[in-house]
């Protein structure tokens, strides 16, 4: 946020300065140190905005959502070529091992290889080992 | 005070005793001279200074109680002030809108009762600092997926297709709702996979929440400065690998947001 840093690679990774209202909002928003209520005195304004922030939808709204975007789907016009052998890819475990078949999508999406083999080192994208783990948290 | 008594104030108040002020705390930081940017302005354009305690000091700046209220122009001026913070050093952020009455008060009531939690806090983010991460689906990619692998919600969605909206509200609710469970399902895979591939890179992580149809993952990552260049040479080596299926946008450095906890 205070500096960019300089868009590197194949650019796949975006990058963008946080310019909008929303993302203000996002990345400060109930985060910080919190003063205890007793303390503080009240600043006009300042309640009201962040309760605006919270606006939820209602969940049946979200479902007809989903219904809709799943009926927009052209699922052989959108599909072309690559998307194609994606699903192929997919579907190999079959309706009755779904999930075992969309962690092996995920695996090989992540490591950006075709192979299949569940070799555990091949799904770090990452050229060096990890040095440093967690260090915050293990301290 | 009664209401009659503050609708009296409220009367007699304008324009003839000075407005009520009182002040906005941004962040804590390590007590110095020149700590703060000399430029540095806050919510409603009050000169940013410190109010010292020991090793530790709390940024903040004089603002008017009783004002019309800024919204848009007190967020960024939050935001601005902490990434001024985060550029010249060190900071703990203190949530928007936290306002004490006077400078003893953020003595008395802030910085003495947690000095050793500041101290501590304020070493273990030195050189350091936040990055946002968000992994969203291409929607249509996805749920072709969640189409393909499940013979229920195709069947579901072929007769809700078929027929005009208004006479299949129930189907489509309950298409609707199969198709979050099976993102859900999705969504838990793929955030572990991509956290999985990250959190070698990092120092620290937080997750955050997020919504939406194509949401995966919003996580806070806490970075070292010195492994800057390598995280990010990893992140966009996972963007690239996943990029058929999943966007990553990547937000930051900026102030230690999620890492500060509760005092």
């Amino acid at each position: 946020m205070t500096v960019q840093s300089q868009r590197r690679g194949g650019g796949y990774l975006e990058r963008p300065a946080p310019s909008g209202l929303a993302d203000v909002i996002e990345i400060i928003l109930d985060k910080g140190i919190v003063i205890d209520a007793y303390v503080r005195v009240s600043l006009v304004g300042i309640e009201l905005l962040t309760i605006d922030a919270r606006i939820v939808i209602a969940s049946v709204d979200t479902y007809l959502r989903f219904a809709e975007a799943t009926n927009r789907l052209d699922l052989y016009e959108k599909g072309g070529k690559d998307l194609g052998e994606f699903m192929g890819d997919l579907q190999e475990g079959g309706a009755a091992k779904k999930t075992s078949g969309a962690v092996k999508g995920v695996k090989r999406a992540i490591t950006g290889g075709g192979s299949d083999e569940d070799d555990d080192e091949s799904r770090r994208p990452a050229k060096k080992a990890p040095a440093r783990r967690r260090r915050t948290e293990d301290a | 005070m009664t209401s009659a008594a503050m609708a009296a104030a409220d009367e007699s108040g304008t324009g003839e005793h000075p407005a009520e002020t009182g002040y906005y705390v941004y962040g804590v930081v390590r007590a110095g001279a020149g700590r703060v940017p000399a430029d540095l302005v806050g919510v409603g354009g009050a000169q940013v200074r410190t109010v010292e305690h020991g090793a530790i000091a709390a940024v903040v700046a004089e603002v008017v109680l009783d004002r019309p209220p800024g919204r848009r122009q007190d967020l960024v001026a939050h935001s601005e002030v902490l990434d001024g913070l985060t550029a010249t050093g060190v900071v703990v952020p203190v949530q928007f809108g936290s306002v004490l009455p006077s400078s003893e008060s953020v003595v008395v009531d802030l910085l003495a009762p947690s000095a050793d939690y500041f101290a501590a806090l304020l070493d273990e983010l030195e050189g350091r600092a936040q990055y946002n991460l968000r992994a969203t689906y291409h929607e249509s990619v996805v749920l072709a997926e969640v189409v393909e692998e499940n013979a229920d919600i195709a069947e579901l969605r072929e007769r809700t297709r078929a027929v005009p909206e208004e006479s299949a509200y129930a189907e489509r609710v309950r298409l609707g709702e199969l198709v979050a469970q099976a993102m859900d399902d999705k969504r838990a895979w793929d955030a572990e996979a991509l956290l999985e591939a990250v959190l070698p890179w990092v120092a620290g992580h937080a997750l955050r929440t997020g919504g939406g149809l194509d949401h995966v993952l919003d996580v806070a990552l806490l970075v070292d400065d010195d492994r800057r260049s390598d995280f990010e040479e990893a992140l966009e080596a996972l963007a690239e690998s996943v990029h058929q299926r999943i966007r990553l946008r990547l937000v930051g450095p900026m102030a230690p947001y999620d890492f500060v906890g509760d005092s």
